[in-house]
């Protein structure tokens, strides 16, 4: 589930206006050896189709694994772990750990998942699965989401075993099988399989943080430090029904409507988190002194300032940042034209601010829509309410150095809450914070095709992802 | 589309029926008739699952082998299906009993209608497809719309063959297979079916008329129903850009439809008397003593007295008879649950008052939603439905029948809120009489369409000699 990246700042005042280079024409910095060898792995994982229910994520396991023995990583550290997902998907975690002959600080872990959405042929311009390069771009099903973070985040360790390289800290790789579907694999890994992922933060693959718009102009790097909580809830109403011709006072879908109607005025109260408030300040700076710059500013010297809150909250740009919101997304009611309906059903999507309990939110809509509405969450997907991470000076030092030596001395780097949700939140809801911070991009809006049709991910940004895990495992464990 | 009734009334008509012993059927018929309507009940003929044409070979099995010559029964298939309904492949059921010798009256027209709406198990108490008989009542889907006067039309004219009745003029049968959808066996037998039909004088419904009694056992009345108001669905359609849910938009499709149901709740169309309701309430009237009585007298006395109105509609056995009605009855919006929807319908089910044009009930249905983001626009082409004048062949005969079943029962005429197979033949000019024997408490189980259907066991086999004496008195004259 990549995040959606956060390319909005092209009215921003505090963005430099950079010359017009195509970043897809800089050369990169990774040495033409390692790039035949990142391009040969990436090809093998893009050409193994691991959807739900195909049962070919084991493969891609046994792939990375493979990768990380024959750089000396021994057996007793490689763990492949079997499990099932949405039934009948028989699916698999790899969960490798890279020793440090001394370890001075405890582990790091790095995040990634095997599994990709679905992609149909037919659907496609060419065949999803089969590797694909052109026009700069490598192209196939999980190019950008994200077989190009496993191949990276795999590769740059392979790399610097080679070189002699000894980690300070424990280095562990925890890859997931289905992140797209059920998220299973994180749950298994921030519980059941702690023994193998105990770390003191991760750094996550899934998706990421740098983005160029059309005029070539670097929109910087948004380390995702926290997540919304995806909960959707149906809305349920009933009634006896009977003949149409004979309209009862009490309605189905009546009573509906009139909770939606009372959802759609409903405001939950704004807050602020310190992602948000890092957010926001670097967000005013951008701004400046135009409206919403002064309304961020408002809020954030008084964050009891509801009506700063909602006038940025109203910003398309700023919809969803400051604070939990509910949609209704479907609808459903009634059996025949000619008859009341016996009952009607509301879709509820709900987007819930870190560290705030769905069940809590449950009881705000239950309370908001009344007793003749029952307000339930989806039960094939409980989600769980996660903390933001802690802004860590050395996790942001070490993003700002590797970035910046990779893409300019000018590159913003900032946190940002995601709207949406990841393999991250199960760890930050088992305590161990977790940051996402992966250095590939795509010229924004046109390379957003995360989940969608021709997905691809430019040649270099991939080959520089390599070199940019190196330098994050050279900071952070060295 | 079944109305059942629902009053204490007065005694519109006069019964010249002697007092006696109900009659009733032999252990071996109500046999008979309980298998077959089991049998019917359970196969569910809803639209889009192709069992109407099983239960139309089925019924013209038991007509042959009550002795009904193959050559007069027949299964006629066609096709049903429009945008909002779906499509199905149904059928229709002719037969024909005729008169011996050459008999100059027309034919009289018996109507039905073989498919149910549907009802889903987990909306349901027992599954409404399978006959269940409890506390005295027969459940399931059609108990009460319409396969109890399938079964008693078809019944009563085998039993009545069996007796050595013979008609003097023809009676044809008519069972059509998508009454509650599009209709299509109605048309058709109003126009291209008619010469096969016989060109009948007149049409006697199952679906229609029928009576009850009150939780105190007393009775209700029965009605015979002689106008139909005008059924017409209508569409609200909402369109918007959509987007991904972690974003609302200001404006979201399903918003706008909320606040347009919220309007149509709200909102209550002109009262309206006309002939036949006219007559109704002045039967009603004088039955009713209390608060309600009072405002039907001041409405009569004066049409313009809203409030009265307002207070009649609002009794739960008066639903529909002042006025227009619309209601939705159906709502689909969305694609996914994390995006935001792009399209949000529902469905608005009205019933309009005999002689209003639907086109003019879709320009206030926009007046009433006031946003012209909702677009409103009509399922059908239906027209204004007309009124049959009363004959006093068929209000003696219904009459007579319903005072050997319940001497004392009052009987008066009615405006249906429902529409039935009997529009298309009333424009077509053939006069149309809803004048099923059926019989419910009031109001606990006015349940056509909705949860739990359901019919009282003995109100089923009095249905059978109701249609019985029905067809010696109009057809062995």
């Amino acid at each position: 589930m990549k995040r959606l990246i956060a390319a909005l700042f092209l009215a921003g005042a505090g963005v430099p206006a950079l010359a017009a280079t195509d970043p897809r024409t800089v050369p990169s910095q990774l040495p033409a050896a390692w790039q035949a060898k990142t391009r040969e792995l990436f090809k093998q994982v893009i050409e193994t189709p691991s959807v739900e229910g195909r049962g070919q994520t084991q493969k891609v396991a046994k792939l990375l694994a493979d990768q990380f023995r024959a750089a000396g990583i021994p057996e007793s550290d490689i763990h492949i772990m079997p499990y099932d997902a949405l039934p009948g998907d028989h699916t698999a975690a790899l969960i490798v750990r890279w020793r440090s002959p001394k370890a001075t600080k405890k582990p790091m872990l790095v995040l990634g998942h095997m599994d990709v959405v679905e992609a149909k042929r037919e659907d496609w311009k060419f065949d999803p699965f089969v590797f694909r390069e052109e026009g700069g771009y490598f192209l196939g099903r999980g190019t950008s989401d994200m077989k190009n973070g496993d191949v990276a985040t795999t590769m740059a360790a392979i790399k610097l075993m080679s070189e002699g390289f000894k980690p300070s800290r424990d280095i562990i790789f925890f890859y997931s099988g289905d992140e797209e579907t059920r998220g299973v694999g994180a749950t298994l890994g921030s519980t059941k399989w702690r023994d193998l992922t105990e770390a003191e933060f991760g750094l996550n693959a899934d998706g990421g943080c740098m983005s160029f718009d059309e005029k070539f102009r670097n929109l910087g790097c948004a380390v995702s430090t926290a997540e919304k909580t995806f909960q959707t809830y149906f809305f349920t109403t009933h009634n006896p029904g009977g003949h149409s011709s004979r309209p009862r006072p009490d309605n189905a879908i009546y009573d509906l409507s009139d909770a939606l109607e009372k959802l759609r005025a409903h405001r939950f109260a704004p807050m602020l988190n310190p992602v948000s408030r890092a957010y926001f300040e670097q967000r005013a700076k951008q701004e400046g002194d135009n409206k919403l710059g002064r309304d961020i500013r408002a809020w954030l010297a008084d964050p009891n300032n509801g009506a700063a809150a909602d006038a940025v909250e109203a910003d398309p740009l700023e919809v969803g940042h400051t604070r939990t919101r509910c949609v209704a997304t479907m609808l459903s009611g009634g059996h025949a034209d000619n008859a009341l309906p016996q009952s009607a059903t509301a879709t509820v999507n709900c987007r819930i601010m870190p560290g705030v309990d769905p069940k809590d939110v449950q009881a705000e809509l239950q309370a908001m829509a009344g007793p003749k509405v029952e307000v339930k969450p989806d039960p094939n997907y409980l989600g769980v309410s996660t903390p933001a991470s802690p802004l860590r000076p050395d996790v942001f030092a070490a993003v700002t150095k590797a970035i910046r030596s990779l893409y300019g001395n000018s590159t913003d780097i900032y946190p940002i809450m995601s709207t949406g949700a990841s393999d991250g939140s199960f760890f930050r809801a088992k305590g161990i914070p977790v940051y996402d911070v992966d250095s590939s991009w795509g010229i924004s809006p046109i390379d957003e095709r995360a989940h969608g049709l021709d997905e691809r991910v430019p040649v270099n940004a991939m080959y520089n992802d390599v070199v940019y895990w190196t330098m994050i495992y050279k900071q952070l464990a060295g | 589309m079944r109305y059942l009734l629902a009053t204490a009334a007065a005694a519109a008509f006069a019964s010249s029926a002697a007092a006696a012993a109900p009659p009733q059927l032999t252990a071996a018929q109500r046999t008979a008739t309980h298998a077959m309507f089991e049998h019917v009940v359970n196969t569910p003929t809803v639209i889009g699952r192709h069992k109407v044409p099983e239960m139309a070979e089925y019924l013209a099995g038991q007509f042959k082998a009550g002795g009904f010559p193959a050559a007069d029964v027949h299964v006629v298939p066609y096709h049903t299906g429009s945008q909002t309904t779906g499509d199905d492949e149904t059928a229709a059921l002719i037969v024909r009993w005729r008169a011996p010798g050459t008999s100059s009256a027309k034919p009289i027209l018996l109507m039905g209608h073989m498919d149910v709406v549907e009802a889903k198990r987990e909306d349901s108490t027992t599954d409404p497809f399978v006959l269940t008989e409890q506390d005295g009542y027969y459940y399931g889907r059609g108990t009460i719309d319409m396969k109890d006067g399938i079964t008693a039309i078809t019944q009563a004219m085998i039993n009545l063959r069996a007796a050595g009745f013979q008609p003097k003029r023809d009676i044809v049968v008519l069972f059509t297979g998508d009454e509650e959808t599009n209709g299509i066996g109605a048309k058709k037998g109003a126009t291209e079916w008619l010469d096969q039909l016989g060109h009948p004088e007149f049409g006697l419904n199952a679906d229609g008329g029928g009576g009850g009694f009150n939780p105190d056992k007393s009775p209700a009345g029965f009605s015979m129903q002689t106008a139909e108001k005008t059924f017409a669905g209508y569409t609200l359609t909402v369109r918007n850009r959509g987007g991904h849910s972690s974003k609302p938009r200001k404006d979201n499709a399903i918003y706008s439809l909320a606040h347009a149901l919220d309007k149509i709740e709200a909102y209550r169309f002109a009262p309206t008397l006309s002939e036949t309701t006219r007559a109704y309430f002045a039967g009603r009237e004088k039955l009713e003593k209390g608060p309600l009585g009072d405002a039907m007298r001041r409405w009569l006395a004066n049409p313009n007295d809203g409030e009265a109105a307002d207070f009649i509609e609002a009794s739960e056995s008066e639903v529909g008879l002042t006025r227009t009605r619309c209601v939705p009855t159906r709502l689909f919006a969305g694609h996914a649950d994390n995006a935001l929807p792009q399209l949000a319908t529902a469905m608005i089910n009205c019933r309009i008052f005999p002689g209003v044009d639907p086109n003019a009930i879709k320009t206030e249905l926009e007046k009433i939603v006031a946003d012209p983001t909702v677009v409103v626009t009509r399922n059908e082409d239906n027209v204004a439905s007309l009124a049959s004048p009363l004959r006093p062949d068929v209000t003696a005969a219904y009459t007579n029948a319903i005072h050997a079943l319940h001497p004392g029962m009052p009987v008066f005429p009615e405006m249906s809120t429902g529409a039935s197979d009997a529009r298309p033949f009333r424009v077509a000019g053939v006069p149309v009489y809803g004048v099923n024997g059926a019989w419910v408490q009031v109001p606990a189980d006015f349940r056509a369409h909705g949860k739990d259907e359901r019919i009282p066991v003995q109100s089923l086999y009095d249905n059978v000699v109701h249609w019985q004496l029905m067809l010696r008195d109009l057809a062995g004259k």
